[in-house]
């Protein structure tokens, strides 16, 4: 289990690093002014810098080999010691932040919180998002007014609780989701920055937020251990229908993040090699048009419009948005597939609601569903369905942004009047659509989840419930770091049109 | 789901030979009688067994035309088994053969496994390349030969499955560092947990998803 991990090809790799290693500043990092302590501002936000690998990078094996070797007996309690010891440790090295990452994806992780929520006193996330579901079952007329109440109370849910857990983290100096923080600017963008300005403990801990080395070798692993506890449990078919790491693996993500990722070194090896063959004026000013390309991916700009109350449960809204915007990026590249993916999830979801009686406290409402006679759907059964929804969209978004970059560097010296630098604006607006899209869906399939599980003990939703809030906002981290990797390709792009608009 | 080993495979060769019908005919079984020109690369996945073990391929289907090549030959690399395509209908496509194999084999590991297949076997009214062409060409260089049609379904199975046997008898044989992930092969999770227990836990031939 531990040899086969190595990377892709170690020749390669060391390429790479020496690449970065020998550059002393790479001239395309974001300004020198991300300082961990910046308070978020109400209007933007930085990312951490994408630090290059350390010098002495430690091999993937070495995680592997530091992974608890999981015997099938102690499954869960070896997810958790893997974990917090993880955790414990973590910020020491970009390794450790991996591993922890992923500790969080795919499986085991509702294990951990349920353990979180127990040993530290974490408020429970089904109290937090159990107002919901009632008024998104009316369907009716009232949407407006209510829509917007009901929001602020889902997402204030999974704020407070990962808020909470982000505090608790800072006291008891263990990381508890670190990649998932990241993506929390996503799951509402208001509550964030109260949340952010009143909570010392959430600021610290994102500012100390370190990229994992991979992206793909992160999902990879947390696949290959799922994989291994399936192989281990045949039986437990409900386990596998609920792990992340699998079906997105299953619906081609790893595949197409890997050839992304492929690109993406390559790009970024190319333009170096362009760079150290320049010198005096015409690298300062390639090096100012790299700097303009880079600038949407340091800096996700917020607009404070009408989102919060948007009505778009048939994802109607965001394939006409999502279009518009793939127009413009002008790549003749569509992104049907991934639309269309989102529409059938609408479907699916409609159709748990549609066989799911209103469960108000009312006992003879109950009887009248009963007669109709609809196959019920187990909250086990939504939270499949949300964990293979949100692992499909997670896929086919960076599908998406894989073809990108594929045409980007193809089309080249295309016919686009669209600079290279408007198109990483576009790709990042893209990106907050995809990981606003997340927040949304995941959002329904909590309420979904508190209405079918309405007769349910906490014990059995919370751990579900929490387990879709934690898979999209890692979905959503996925989404930003493969947008990440187009930084390159995107540089690199540029370079190939300068090029051959001066033959 | 769980598998013993992973083997990534490429398929490449010109426009228009029949590359990504021949992935659809192995994992969906399905023929696409129209030309959805490829953009760069697209992915399927099947379970197949040999040896009575669980095996996954992990195909990568490349664009063929010419002006995606920079771009997918960065996806060689790390590939255990490739299909080189060709149209049986169009001279042209055999003719750029060597050009394809000089590339393939410069941005593999020498230990790849290449099948060479003279697709659209069913068009035999309109063949511009014999299969004994094709047989030579295999010989010459080295390679497993086969005639197919991804339109029939005929010899589609035993083009997949023949490279992964060949792989699995390198690995047999101690050529293939499968520790190494740069021969595209991957040790699975059954390998390691359930060799000993459970005969063939999972014994039907699964398709990979139908998501692509
Ligand atoms: N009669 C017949 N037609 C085939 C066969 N295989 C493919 N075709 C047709 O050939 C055309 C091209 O097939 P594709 O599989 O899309 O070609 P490709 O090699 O993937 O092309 P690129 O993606 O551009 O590299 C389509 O119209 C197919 O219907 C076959 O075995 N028999
Ligand atoms: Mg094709």
């Amino acid at each position: 289990m531990s040899a086969n991990e190595s990377p892709t090809d170690p020749a390669a790799e060391q390429m790479v690093e020496q690449a970065s290693a020998t550059t002393p500043e790479s001239p395309t990092e974001a300004p020198s002014d991300v300082s961990p302590d910046i308070a978020p501002t109400r209007k933007t936000r930085r990312r951490p810098e994408h630090k290059p690998p350390p010098a002495d990078d430690p091999s993937p094996q070495e995680v592997s080999e530091s992974k608890p070797e999981s015997p099938k007996a102690s499954n869960e309690s070896a997810v958790l010691q893997g974990g917090w010891g993880y955790w414990g440790s973590w910020g020491k090295s970009l390794l450790s932040t991996a591993t922890a990452t992923v500790a969080t994806v795919g499986q085991g992780i509702s294990q951990v919180i349920e353990k979180a929520e127990t040993t530290l006193g974490i408020p429970s996330p089904e109290e937090l998002s159990a107002q919901a579901p009632q008024e998104e079952n009316t369907d009716g007329g009232t949407a407006g007014a209510e829509g917007e109440a009901q929001d602020d109370t889902a997402m204030g849910g999974a704020l407070g609780m990962l808020s909470s857990l982000s505090s608790v983290v800072q006291s008891t100096g263990k990381t508890v989701i670190t990649g998932s923080l990241d993506a929390l600017e996503f799951i509402g963008k208001k509550t964030m920055d109260v949340i952010a300005e009143g909570d010392p403990g959430f600021k610290k801990t994102k500012g100390l937020m370190i990229r994992p080395t991979t992206l793909s070798q992160v999902l990879r692993e947390a696949k290959e251990r799922e994989e291994q506890q399936t192989s281990e449990d045949l039986s437990s078919d409900v386990e596998k229908k609920a792990h992340y790491g699998m079906l997105f693996d299953e619906f081609q993500g790893l595949a197409h993040l890997e050839a992304l990722e492929s690109l993406s070194r390559e790009s970024e090896i190319k333009v170096k090699s362009v760079l150290t063959s320049m010198s005096g004026g015409e690298l300062a000013q390639l090096k100012a048009d790299l700097e303009e390309v880079s600038e949407p991916f340091s800096l996700m700009e917020f607009e404070d419009d009408d989102d919060d109350t948007k009505e778009d449960s048939d994802g109607v809204e965001f394939a006409k948005e999502l279009r518009d915007a793939m127009s413009r990026l002008q790549l003749s590249v569509t992104a049907d597939k991934l639309t269309q993916a989102r529409t059938n999830i609408h479907d699916r979801i409609a159709d748990v609601k549609s066989a799911t009686p209103v469960s108000t406290t009312e006992e003879d409402e109950k009887d009248e569903a009963d007669e109709m006679a609809v196959p019920q759907h187990t909250p086990e059964d939504v939270h499949a369905l949300a964990i293979s929804s949100l692992a499909e969209l997670t896929a086919k978004s960076i599908e998406l942004f894989h073809k990108v970059a594929q045409v980007v560097l193809h089309n080249a010296s295309g016919n686009a009047q669209i600079s290279t630098g408007d198109q990483a604006k576009v790709l990042a607006q893209i990106t907050i659509m995809l990981c606003k899209e997340i927040s949304l869906l995941s959002k329904s399939f909590t309420c979904c989840l508190t209405t079918v599980g309405s007769n349910e003990k906490g014990e059995v939703l919370n751990p579900l419930i929490t387990g879709v809030f934690l898979e999209a906002s890692n979905s959503a981290t996925y989404i930003q770091d493969a947008f990440q990797l187009l930084r390159t390709v995107l540089q690199l792009a540029h370079i190939q049109r300068t090029a051959d608009f001066a033959q | 789901m769980a598998y013993a080993y992973l083997f990534k495979y490429i398929i490449i060769g010109d426009t228009g030979v029949g590359k990504s019908c021949l992935l659809l005919q192995f994992t969906d079984k399905r023929f696409q009688p129209v030309h959805d020109l490829t953009i760069g690369v697209e992915f399927g996945a099947r379970m197949i067994t040999i040896d009575g073990k669980q095996i996954k391929l992990q195909i990568w289907d490349t664009a063929g035309q010419e002006s995606f090549r920079s771009i997918t030959r960065s996806y060689y690399r790390g590939a255990a088994g490739a299909l080189l395509v060709y149209d049986i209908t169009r001279r042209d496509t055999f003719n750029h053969l060597t050009t394809w194999l000089e590339d393939a084999r410069q941005h593999s590991n020498s230990n790849m496994v290449i099948m060479l297949i003279g697709n659209k076997s069913d068009l035999e009214s309109r063949r511009e390349v014999k299969k004994e062409e094709g047989e030579a060409f295999a010989r010459e260089h080295g390679l497993v030969f086969m005639e197919t049609s991804a339109k029939t379904a005929s010899n589609v199975e035993e083009a997949f499955i023949n490279t992964a046997k060949e792989i699995y008898e390198k690995i047999q044989e101690g050529v293939f560092d499968i520790n190494n992930e740069a021969n595209g092969i991957k040790i699975g999770p059954q390998h390691a947990a359930t060799n000993s227990s459970l005969p063939g836990s999972q014994g039907a031939q699964q398709a990979g998803g139908g998501c692509c």
